[in-house]
């Protein structure tokens, strides 16, 4: 890969308890560009994703060795600061889950728990990352409702928009679509698209048309293991390993 | 039924047989039927014969006479029955008691669900049941004994009786209710919020204080609501330390003023009125109001849990309540009301140097916040909670400790197995944990087939609808009920109106009346815990639902069912307020021949000796320390029952 790398892991393994989750994993992460993870079940493209923001820290008993940088930086470091990096890294979830407030205070909790309290700061960072995640035409006449109202492709967005409102560097995405129906899921996939002019989008799915439509770069993970990574189109057009051909030309998996 | 009838003719089975089983199923369900509705009759009955002997007073003196007249003076040439002061009493109580608990509470709450290891946790929510489990009448007796005398000493004033005593060992008695409600409702918090809140870079203590709490929002309201219904409720410990003088305080907010609350009213004169008269109407019509106060305040906290429960599984999400901007003015408006009335009561009632300190706090806070990187007030918010946390366990250490060291002294086989002598100073208590246990197995044979069969009619014959609901709200209105009331019921309905006089039959009943919600409702929760398909496949199999029931569903209940009811002998054990005037006298020298004759019991007894008998200390004590290891022996079982089966049943 040719272009700038802003995430960068370097021999990565993991451990839930006994059990190995990740083995040796190395990947670069270009900028401005979408990563798909793809892979079976269990093949642990979510837990490397959540590697990124260190979002495995919550779950006992998980052993993680190796390097994983972004822009530089060791993000498992004594130092590292975990809020810092979250701030950073943002994540979509598989499921949508905003919080039980309104949609305004749903998007504007991020920026507030980063010390903005201007009000007028606070409208409009919301209303740009209602805009920027497509669902502002949607909302803007009912702010003040609860945003579990809302359907799940919207609940989806604002998911998205609360995640934009930090304004982060990279955004991670674990399987954002697979709770949704197909329409909704095409919204979210032309937000995707958009996204890379501002953001690196990691994201993880289990759809291989999707990961075909909306990545620039496919990694493809079996076993822990990631077994090759490049141009999407070169991924599914000339795997060079004999697993991941299998893997796409739906031998298996 | 309808399986019996399938049978029929497809089988051999004689029509005859057919027809005696259905029969019988009918039969079994009608049982069950009654079983469930006698908690209707009892609620009932209550407010009947409050009312029946209340009713007067209202007509002589008027309602709006008898709730806002400012003097109670019973006794008096020309009586006088006013409860404005008594409500007031009890009302301030209750603040004193919620402003010291709340804070502590959810702060417990907060640690124990989001901090504390799993090995703390396992080890910390055994001593908060345990700061559940302490009777009554102990916490009474301590704060008789160690915090009024404290109180005496470091304000320097004739007396600790006190309001301010009052509260203090009231909001400690309402901890373990705060604190286990909120603790639940943080912990059910999905983990979604959390996750999604820290995904995006908050800290624990932002995801804490913005994401979690306000979402446990209405679930710690209902905790704290509970707590003050067990506030208002309690009558003996808050008898034995607030002081008794019906007034109103002197200043309004004078924390060292004594004071005196409805229950309290009903535990001092309930014993010495002549029944009939004015001022014994006068008492049932006291019963009657608070039996009014605590079932509204039980009520709206049962209303709010259980529409939380039905959002939660049911799924369509809930509204928000208000909206954003209206809560947030409303929170301004509290802060601004809670600010004037600290600084009142600090102002008026605290020494300068505490009022300094509490003043200091907040000003720092205000000033220094946007100096404080997002980190330091996480470290500082973390050691409040911590803090708090500490504090709980210190009270529940300190409490232990003063009576397990007074108390141990005192212990010895004469004093287990010997009458009392000498009003109690010198002898044993034998008659007494006698008494008890004689009460306390009286009133669980009598409780347990009722409650169990009534949460086998809810669970497993009935859908939900009419009859069920009014079922269900006579339990909770019984469970919400003081128990002090079911004292004064007892003594109206079981020992005058049934005649059956001040003996051990009417301590059981009333005792039984008292624990029956607890039965219910834990039986009915280890029947819901059955998996339905053990049900179906029995029913598959062609057996009756009775079959079902008693073959397939009750066997593995049992364990919930022995937890239900041995907690409810824990807590019948140590009451003392519905045996006061139903069961007991103070000394006995021989045990009860029959249940028509009054028993002794070690609640009463230990009431008597630190109200009434000077110079009983070191008895007094061991009379503590054993009720107190009574009460938590039967605790220890069922936490222990409880443990030992669910891991067993998890394999």
């Amino acid at each position: 890969m040719s272009e700038s790398a802003i995430i960068t892991t370097n021999n990565v393994n993991l451990w839930y308890h006994e059990k190995q989750a990740l083995q040796s994993v190395s990947i670069k992460i270009p900028r401005n560009r979408v990563t798909a993870l793809i892979g079976p079940s269990g093949c642990g493209k979510s837990t490397l994703l959540r590697c990124f923001n260190r979002l495995n820290d919550l779950i006992d008993h998980v052993k993680c060795t190796g390097e994983i940088t972004l822009d530089d930086e060791n993000i498992y470091a004594p130092s590292t600061d975990v809020v810092t990096l979250r701030k950073k890294v943002g994540m979509v979830f598989q499921k949508p889950n905003p919080f039980p407030k309104s949609i305004y205070e749903n998007v504007a909790y991020g920026p507030r728990v980063h010390g903005i309290r201007d009000k007028a700061e606070l409208d409009r960072i919301v209303e740009q990352s209602l805009r920027h995640a497509a669902i502002w035409d949607e909302v803007k006449e009912r702010l003040n409702d609860s945003a579990l109202g809302l359907s799940g492709g919207q609940q989806q967005r604002l998911c998205i928009a609360r995640t934009l409102a930090v304004e982060p560097e990279v955004i991670l995405m674990d399987e954002p679509c697979s709770a949704l129906d197909p329409i909704a899921t095409a919204k979210i996939e032309n937000l995707i698209e958009r996204l890379k002019e501002d953001y690196t989008v990691i994201i993880v799915t289990h759809n291989m048309q999707q990961a075909a439509r909306v990545s620039d770069y496919t990694g493809f993970m079996y076993l822990g293991r990631l077994i090759e990574c490049g141009k999407t189109g070169q991924i599914f057009e000339h795997p060079k390993e004999e697993l991941t051909e299998n893997y796409i030309t739906g031998r298996f998996g | 039924m309808k399986f019996t009838k399938k049978t029929d003719g497809v089988f051999t089975a004689s029509k005859g047989t057919a027809r005696l089983s259905v029969l019988k199923e009918q039969s079994v369900k009608t049982v069950f039927f009654f079983a469930a509705f006698f908690a209707v009759i009892v609620v009932s009955f209550i407010l009947l014969f409050l009312l029946r002997d209340g009713y007067p007073i209202f007509v002589q003196v008027g309602l709006p006479n008898f709730l806002l007249g400012p003097d109670w003076a019973p006794t008096a040439v020309v009586p006088l029955y006013g409860i404005f002061p008594l409500i007031v009493g009890t009302l301030l109580v209750t603040i004193g008691a919620m402003v010291f608990a709340v804070p502590l509470s959810i702060g417990c709450a907060i640690y124990l669900s989001e901090l504390a290891s799993p090995r703390t946790k396992k080890c910390l929510k055994p001593a908060v049941e345990l700061l559940a489990g302490i009777p009554s009448v102990v916490y009474g007796f301590f704060g008789l004994i160690v915090l009024t005398d404290f109180i005496r000493v470091s304000f320097d004033i004739p007396t600790g009786e006190t309001w301010l005593a009052a509260s203090l060992l009231l909001g400690v008695m309402a901890l373990p209710t705060i604190i286990s409600v909120s603790e639940d409702a943080i912990s059910s918090v999905p983990h979604e919020y959390k996750e999604g809140s820290l995904a995006i870079g908050a800290t624990r203590w932002q995801t804490i204080s913005r994401v979690l709490v306000p979402a446990a929002l209405s679930g710690i309201a209902a905790a704290v609501i509970l707590g003050i219904g067990r506030v208002v409720g309690e009558t003996m410990a808050v008898l034995m330390v607030a002081g008794n003088a019906a007034i109103t305080p002197d200043p309004i907010w004078n924390i060292l003023s004594p004071l005196r609350t409805l229950t309290a009213t009903l535990g001092i004169e309930m014993g010495e009125v002549s029944v009939g008269s004015e001022h014994y109407s006068a008492l049932f019509g006291i019963a009657v109001i608070l039996l009014i106060i605590t079932l509204i305040i039980n009520l709206s906290a049962v209303a709010i849990l259980r529409h939380l429960k039905e959002g939660r599984t049911k799924g369509p999400a809930p509204k928000l309540l208000v909206s954003s901007a209206t809560k947030e003015s409303l929170a301004r408006f509290f802060e601004v009301i809670g600010i004037a009335v600290l600084l009142v009561f600090l102002l008026a009632a605290a020494p300068w140097w505490l009022a300094a300190f509490v003043l200091l706090i907040p000003g720092a806070w205000y000033f220094g916040r946007d100096r404080l990187s997002q980190k330091h007030i996480q470290t500082i918010a973390f050691c409040l909670v911590g803090l708090a946390t500490v504090i709980v366990l210190a009270i529940l250490v300190i409490i232990l400790q003063d009576i397990v060291v007074h108390g141990l002294p005192a212990l010895s086989w004469e004093f287990l197995t010997q009458p009392p002598k000498d009003l109690g100073r010198a002898g044993g208590i034998f008659p007494a944990i006698i008494g008890t246990l004689y009460l306390v197995m009286g009133a669980i044979a009598i409780a347990l087939p009722l409650g169990m069969g009534a949460a086998i009619y809810l669970v497993e014959y009935t859908r939900e609808g009419r009859i069920t609901r009014l079922i269900r709200t006579s339990v909770d209105l019984l469970n919400g009920t003081p128990s002090i009331v079911f004292g004064l019921f007892g003594f109206a309905f079981i020992v005058l109106y049934l005649n059956v006089g001040v003996s051990l039959l009417a301590g059981q009943v009333t005792l039984a009346l008292m624990v029956l919600p607890t039965m219910i409702r834990t039986t009915e929760e280890s029947l819901k815990n059955i998996p339905q398909s053990l049900r179906e496949g029995s029913l598959a199999l062609g057996a009756t639902q009775w079959q079902t029931i008693s073959r397939v569903v009750i066997p593995p209940a049992v364990p919930g069912i022995v937890t239900g009811a041995i907690l409810s002998i824990g807590r019948a054990a140590g009451e003392t307020a519905p045996i006061m005037f139903t069961a007991v006298i103070f000394s006995s020298r021989f045990l009860p021949d029959s249940v028509f004759q009054p028993v002794m019991a070690l609640p009463y007894h230990l009431f008597i000796l630190a109200t009434n008998v000077p110079g009983s200390s070191t008895n007094k004590y061991g009379t503590a320390l054993v009720l107190l290891l009574l009460v938590i022996g039967f605790y220890s079982v069922a936490i222990f029952v409880r443990t030992h089966f669910q891991n067993k049943a998890r394999g």
